[in-house]
């Protein structure tokens, strides 16, 4: 057991009390008060918008507050940039990665906090050698080996960051841990050794504060609970006294049950899929190094789903159908036609469409309005002679988006980059809809957006079918497959290793936890050689 | 085990190919290769002891340029007024002279007025908010009117003593050792040693590559940024003063063009106009080939007009063998993590 930190007079490590903080009229947070106790995981939970990130922002000196007192041992604090919150052990995971590409995983890990040498008598020179000794058994406990850490951290995946961003944060000797939706993306192993590190940094006295959607998550890890919502606390609650529903409730404000109950089954049960016309046949498509053998038909009014661990080749399979990435041998068939895209904007033009993963990256055009962002595939729509934007057409379809789906904006002409993420999400779905495609891939509809938004997603992509379209959703949440697709394949090392086919029908016979089972079982088994 | 029987596949040309298109440092020097190769079937001349010297003496002052862009590249800025910067401290270094300063006077206030220019650029950037490109675009302005108002657009002369031409090069320092030529391999060392080896160096790459990165890890990204822009300031004066003892005068417009060569050096050396990307080593090697380039169609007998043209095709296909170099490694990273992950080719 290691010394404990001093504690102020009301025996709290952090007292966060009356902080506000407005930007141009919207108020994000609101008088609210957040208190951790010594060694405990204290859960922040909150819809899009509740204003987590803010405060958030704020204990880790990103964000000055308008007004309100932080105090950390009893001790205020004044924190106007990053270095100050590390510097009094406030360590925080972002969402949003803090890594540089261009530096190597040890760089990155030591960025800000570099250990030096002493060279030609001036202590100046990097040590690079004792960097990595401090880390090297933390780097490999996260499956990073030491050649990983001379790599440079834009080459690797979205996971492999993820991973570099935790040990980064627990490299150094922290009082107040801040993990904003550290498991996102990440796999089952990953997530486990992660909790084992909450726990043994509570052990070791440290507090944590811990951003979730995944609320299943909190109970044997938990302590406390603060929910936001809507810039304000609602209360704080111990979590071995509530249940999930209790939490949403508190989150949303709608008393338990009243969601779309999300793992019963799909009214699209009965829908005989086997008959209807195929849209997209793929055969024996192989791209080098990516994709090896992949044959599947997507038909008309279903939802195919597309499982397996990060670096399966789901991504890249997308981007193939899409033509975004060449194949190298093979035929892809469009309405029985044998084509081959040049490009994604040819497949635009014929009706597919794909939502990307990682919509902050590769999604939104966060300078530009939610209408523009809207209409930008589809721009003929709502121009003249091919050049001249109507943009009060614009405005209008937008505003009809805005209603159909639910997008939570008070003008659609707002900028992008001023919505919570689900309502991004829903305007790139949005987007998509707009060029009127035949074919729909989601790539990790999901990621990053609340429960509720979540929900709503999910009817936006089951409406879609059902009125005539098709889509292929990728999700890492196998749960979240199996609930929304009338089949689903499994990849693995680039490769289709098996199907769970009917996927509604054994929804219905109960078999939710069985079906969920064998997609982990052959997307993570040792099944072939 | 899969790992080597696949590489093995590969023949050694489409190795070494593949190996000169991800290392852009490797790329440039192939570069310079070819163009000797090219020069010597086509004009031995080229290849002549005594024109090769003169061409890498010749280089020297866009080559020190060039290593102070590359690091205000790698931190994400782009120095225009660098050139103008060199002029103005070539300026005081002669005025100073004339005043009856001692030569390491003069020398101190011309390494004080490029930090102070340098100091500029990182105050309208970072304080006022401005962009890099005008900020140094509006420097580049102001610098050259101060020059031309105090000069009165007469050259300064009369400044030179006998120290002074070893300063230039003119007079050679031991043997065919020019002082020009140890200032730029210091100048090398330094800058090379900050960028690989130290804090400042690490946090040039950061700010370059993620300014939020950078800012949510403790990097304080605008002392960074403008640290960078002191660094090719004084890069500046430092050409800027051996420019002033090459010439034997100081024309108000002595520094014009330098700026697109710095430019051009440093991109050729595989630094990316987008931040993050750039070595000293590149920069050096940039400065030599553009500077034969040059020398090559001086022998040939095309009119020196020309020699801008040459600049800009050289800067359009540098930019373009970047990009390549960026895309092809990309790919090759991808075929190593797929192989590593055990999918077959």
């Amino acid at each position: 057991m290691t010394e404990r930190p001093a504690l102020g007079a009301d025996g709290l490590l952090l007292n966060v009390d009356g902080i506000s903080k407005h930007y141009e009229g919207v108020t994000a947070l609101d008088d609210v008060g957040l208190q951790v106790r010594p060694a405990e995981i204290h859960a922040l939970l909150g819809g899009n918008g509740a204003g987590k990130s803010t405060l958030i922002n704020i204990l880790s000196g990103l964000t000055l507050p308008d007004g309100g007192t932080i105090t950390l041992s009893g001790h205020q604090l004044d924190l106007r940039r990053a270095s100050d919150a590390l510097g009094h052990g406030i360590n925080t995971i972002h969402q949003e990665l803090s890594l540089v590409p261009a530096l190597t995983t040890l760089d990155n890990i030591f960025l800000g906090r570099e250990v030096n040498a002493r060279f030609l008598g001036m202590n100046v020179k990097l040590d690079r050698r004792r960097m990595e000794e401090r880390v090297r058994a933390l780097a490999a406990e996260f499956g990073l080996s030491q050649e990983d850490l001379k790599l440079p951290v834009g080459e690797f995946g979205a996971l492999k960051k993820r991973v570099v961003e935790i040990v980064k944060a627990l490299a150094f000797d922290t009082r107040l841990l801040i993990l904003d939706e550290p498991t996102s993306g990440l796999e089952e192993e990953e997530r486990l050794n992660l909790f084992e590190h909450m726990r043994r940094l509570r052990e070791k006295g440290v507090s944590l504060i811990w951003v979730t959607h995944h609320l299943e998550e909190l109970y044997g890890l938990a302590d406390s609970a603060t929910v936001f919502r809507d810039g304000r606390r609602v209360g704080t609650v111990n979590v071995s006294d509530t249940t999930v529903d209790d939490l949403l409730g508190m989150m949303f404000g709608i008393a338990a049950g009243e969601f779309g109950s999300t793992s019963s089954a799909p009214a699209l049960a009965e829908v005989e899929v086997e008959s209807r016309e195929e849209v997209l046949r793929l055969t024996d498509v192989n791209r080098s190094y990516v994709l090896r053998d992949i044959s599947l038909t997507v038909r008309q009014g279903e939802i195919l789903g597309i499982a397996g661990l990060a670096g399966a080749g789901r991504t890249e399979l997308a981007r193939a159908i899409m033509g975004i990435d060449k194949i190298s041998s093979g035929t892809v068939h469009w309405n029985g036609n044998p084509v081959k895209f040049s490009g994604s904007s040819a497949a635009y033009r014929k009706g597919l469409a794909m939502l990307p993963e990682d919509r902050k990256q590769l999604g939104i055009l966060p300078e530009l309005s939610v209408s523009e962002n809207i209409s930008i595939s589809s721009l003929d729509r709502v121009s003249r002679l091919g050049f001249v934007l109507k943009s009060r057409d614009e405005v209008s379809q937008a505003e009809s988006y805005r209603q159909r789906l639910g997008i939570k904006t008070a003008d659609v002409r707002e900028k992008i980059r001023n919505l919570s993420g689900g309502n991004q999400q829903k305007a790139i779905v949005a987007r998509c809809l707009n060029t009127n495609p035949d074919l729909l891939i989601f790539d990790e509809p999901t990621q990053g957006i609340d429960v509720s938004a979540k929900v709503e997603v999910h009817n936006l992509i089951r409406e879609f079918v059902a009125n005539g379209g098709a889509a292929i959703v990728i999700a890492s949440e196998i749960g979240e497959l199996v609930e929304l697709s009338h089949r689903v394949v499994i990849m693995k090392k680039g490769r289709l290793v098996g199907s769970v086919d009917n996927v509604p029908h054994a929804l219905v016979s109960g078999q939710f936890e069985a079906v969920k089972n064998r997609i982990l079982a052959m997307s993570a088994g040792r099944t072939e050689s | 085990m899969e790992t080597t029987s696949s590489q093995k596949n590969q023949t050694i040309v489409d190795r070494v190919v593949t190996r000169l298109l991800v290392d852009p440092t490797l790329g440039v020097l192939a570069l310079l290769v070819l163009i000797c190769l090219l020069a010597a079937f086509t004009l031995p001349v080229f290849l002549n002891g005594s024109n090769l010297y003169n061409l890498v003496n010749n280089s020297l002052v866009v080559m020190i340029l060039a290593m102070g862009m590359t690091v205000v590249l790698v931190s994400g800025g782009i120095d225009l007024s660098i050139g103008t910067t060199m002029a103005l401290c070539a300026g005081v270094t002669a005025a100073a002279m004339n005043f009856g300063l001692p030569l390491f006077a003069a020398l101190l206030a011309a390494l004080a007025m490029g930090a102070l220019v340098g100091l500029g650029n990182g105050l309208l950037i970072t304080r006022l908010g401005l962009p890099d490109f005008i900020a140094t675009l509006a420097m580049l302005g102001f610098a050259s009117g101060v020059l031309y108002i105090w000069t009165k657009g007469v050259p300064i002369i009369g400044y030179m003593v006998p120290e002074f031409y070893i300063v230039g090069g003119l007079t050679p320092l031991a043997g065919p050792l020019t002082l020009p030529m140890v200032i730029a391999l210091l100048v090398a060392l330094v800058l090379g040693g900050i960028l690989g080896f130290t804090r400042l160096g690490t946090h040039f790459f950061a700010v370059g590559s993620s300014k939020t990165g950078a800012m949510q890890s403790g990097v304080r990204v605008e002392r960074v940024r403008m640290q960078a822009y002191i660094v090719s300031g004084l890069a500046a004066a430092v050409a800027g003063i051996i420019m002033a003892g090459r010439n034997t005068n100081v024309p108000a417009d002595l520094g014009n063009g330098y700026e697109i060569q710095a430019i051009a050096a440093a991109v050729i050396g595989g630094a990316a106009l987008s931040g993050g990307r750039g070595r000293i080593l590149g920069a050096i090697l940039g400065a030599i080939t553009l500077a034969a380039a040059v020398n090559l169609i001086n022998l040939v007998g095309v009119p020196s007009s020309y020699q801008k043209i040459v600049i800009g095709g050289i800067l359009v296909a540098a930019v373009l063998a970047n990009r390549i170099s960026a895309v092809v490694s990309g790919k090759v990273r991808q075929r190593k993590a797929m192989v590593l992950e055990g999918i077959p080719a």
